[in-house]
């Protein structure tokens, strides 16, 4: 038996506790105790965990790839901890109260207050939500516009997933995207799809001079995409975007 | 001598509506199992599921079409044939929508439920058969039999896989118009196979005890009438819950 500490960082705190409960009963451990605190940036969720030793890697593996978590660190009780943070810009540690945590090198925290205050007009207006996400984008700063555009993406693709497209069985990456990507997201905007590329034609958010850089796009391709397949975990890469002065907006999936 | 069978042909086509309306609730249930968060959700959506298609789709079709199918001689069903034929079509889709339902989709799993939908579907019809009591005696054309249950093996798999792999309209809709070939189908194939030899107006024993066709109508109007509650109240909390999803 062996006992970790694990610390994570979620957008909002709204049921986080029993999803990735659920994750550490599956995986054969019990709660020893926990803390959820929130800040403006979002919720900051300290676990101790106990079970049985080889399922520790499978635990951190399942806890680190959940899409409600955006940052995550485990350490066995008394060693010191080791960050595991995601892959995307919107990765980040808050400075929570009362527990100290390390920043970060090199992430970038999404205003997730204007986040938040902007989502229900998302959800309201959907799929006229342009004016909204340029709305969002003016009124951040410049230094987490990119990060903040992905999690209102990420948001609002598990939204439409679960709204539209929950029902029916997971399914294989390239079959998701094409019953569930392309769809969905054709009622944003013109898009073309190759395999597991998709590019977008003709984006208001990447004109010249706008460098959302299709964060938007990816996060919402990710929310939708990470509810709809197994393993349940989507990374999407950014290629080119018209605001930096390619063609089109392409983006690459994976998971 | 053979005996020749006439259809109501209204009846042929509600049998088929019917066939259409059960699949439709039952695969609208069935798709929301892999969605459930516990054990008993879990039960729960697979029971009411399998219910509607195996006693809707499949049981209630079948009798509808025997209902539509005049062979020229007074006809009864034998009690405890015809429950049990209910309660295999019943325990098959139970089983079928619980193989499909759980997991990611695979192949091997699709077929597996196809396949135990499909002999569910040709079980039932030849226990529903085998209860038929009338001065007659029914022999089977092995040939179509045999194709009788490879159409509803291949028409389940293919419903089950619009159902379940699909999205919006085409999931939907489609998948229940081909369970409704599927169960009607193998049911008319079936039909097609059997010959009715009259055997000199002996009725066998219990043949005036036997179920007649107002004790089906009004059964099966109860089934219908529960599907159809079914489908609204289903409707109505998708509706809610759609709109409850917050963002």
């Amino acid at each position: 038996m062996v006992e970790l500490e694990i610390q994570v960082f979620s957008d909002r705190r709204e049921g986080l506790l029993v999803e990735l409960g659920r994750v550490v009963v599956a995986n054969h451990f019990s709660l020893v105790r926990q803390r959820l605190t929130q800040d403006r940036r979002g919720a900051y969720l300290s676990m101790l965990v106990r079970g049985p030793d080889e399922q520790r890697f499978a635990l951190e593996e399942m806890l680190g790839t959940h899409s409600r978590v955006l940052s995550f660190e485990a350490a066995l009780a008394g060693e010191t901890a080791v960050i595991c943070a995601k892959p995307t810009s919107a990765s980040a540690m808050p400075l929570a109260e009362p527990v100290a945590v390390p920043e970060l090198p090199g992430a970038v925290m999404p205003d997730v207050l204007q986040v938040e205050h902007i989502l229900p007009k998302l959800a309201q207006d959907y799929p006229q939500i342009y004016p909204w996400l340029v709305a969002l984008e003016n009124s951040v700063a410049e230094s987490v516009r990119e990060s903040s555009l992905m999690l209102a993406g990420r948001r609002t693709g598990a939204w439409v997933y679960k709204r539209d497209y929950a029902l029916g069985a997971k399914l294989g990456l390239a079959d998701a995207i094409k019953r569930i990507a392309v769809p969905a997201l054709r009622q944003l905007a013109e898009i073309e799809q190759h395999g597991v590329h998709v590019h977008i034609l003709n984006s208001p958010l990447c004109t010249p001079g706008m460098h959302s850089g299709c964060k938007f796009y990816g996060g919402y391709l990710e929310g939708l995409l990470s509810g709809s397949i197994a393993p349940g975990k989507v990374f999407v890469r950014h290629l080119g975007c018209r605001g930096n002065g390619a063609a089109l907006c392409s983006l690459e999936i994976s998971h | 001598m053979s005996m020749q069978l006439n259809y109501n042909w209204l009846l042929v086509l509600l049998s088929y509506a019917v066939s259409v309306l059960g699949s439709f609730t039952a695969l609208q249930l069935a798709v929301a199992i892999p969605l459930a968060a516990t054990q008993r959700q879990k039960t729960a959506a697979v029971v009411m599921a399998g219910g509607a298609m195996g006693l809707g789709a499949i049981w209630a079709m079948h009798f509808i079409a025997m209902l539509a199918c005049d062979n020229g001689m007074d006809v009864s069903y034998d009690a405890s044939l015809t429950a049990l034929s209910a309660l295999v079509a019943f325990a098959a889709c139970v089983a079928g929508l619980m193989l499909v339902g759980s997991g990611r989709f695979d192949w091997l799993r699709l077929l597996a439920a196809g396949i135990c939908m499909g002999l569910g579907v040709a079980a039932m019809h030849y226990i529903g058969m085998a209860a038929m009591m009338m001065p007659a005696k029914i022999s089977y054309a092995s040939g179509l039999v045999a194709l009788s249950v490879v159409i509803a093996m291949v028409a389940s798999t293919v419903a089950l896989w619009l159902a379940f792999n699909l999205r919006g309209p085409l999931q939907m809709i489609g998948s229940a118009l081909v369970m409704g070939v599927a169960v009607c189908g193998m049911h008319y194939t079936g039909m097609a196979a059997a010959s009715f030899e009259d055997n000199g107006g002996q009725l066998p024993d219990g043949y005036a005890e036997g179920l007649r066709g107002g004790n089906l109508g009004l059964t099966i109007f109860v089934v219908v009438t529960i599907l159809l509650v079914l489908m609204l109240v289903l409707h109505y909390w998708r509706q809610r819950y759609r709109s409850s999803i917050s963002i």
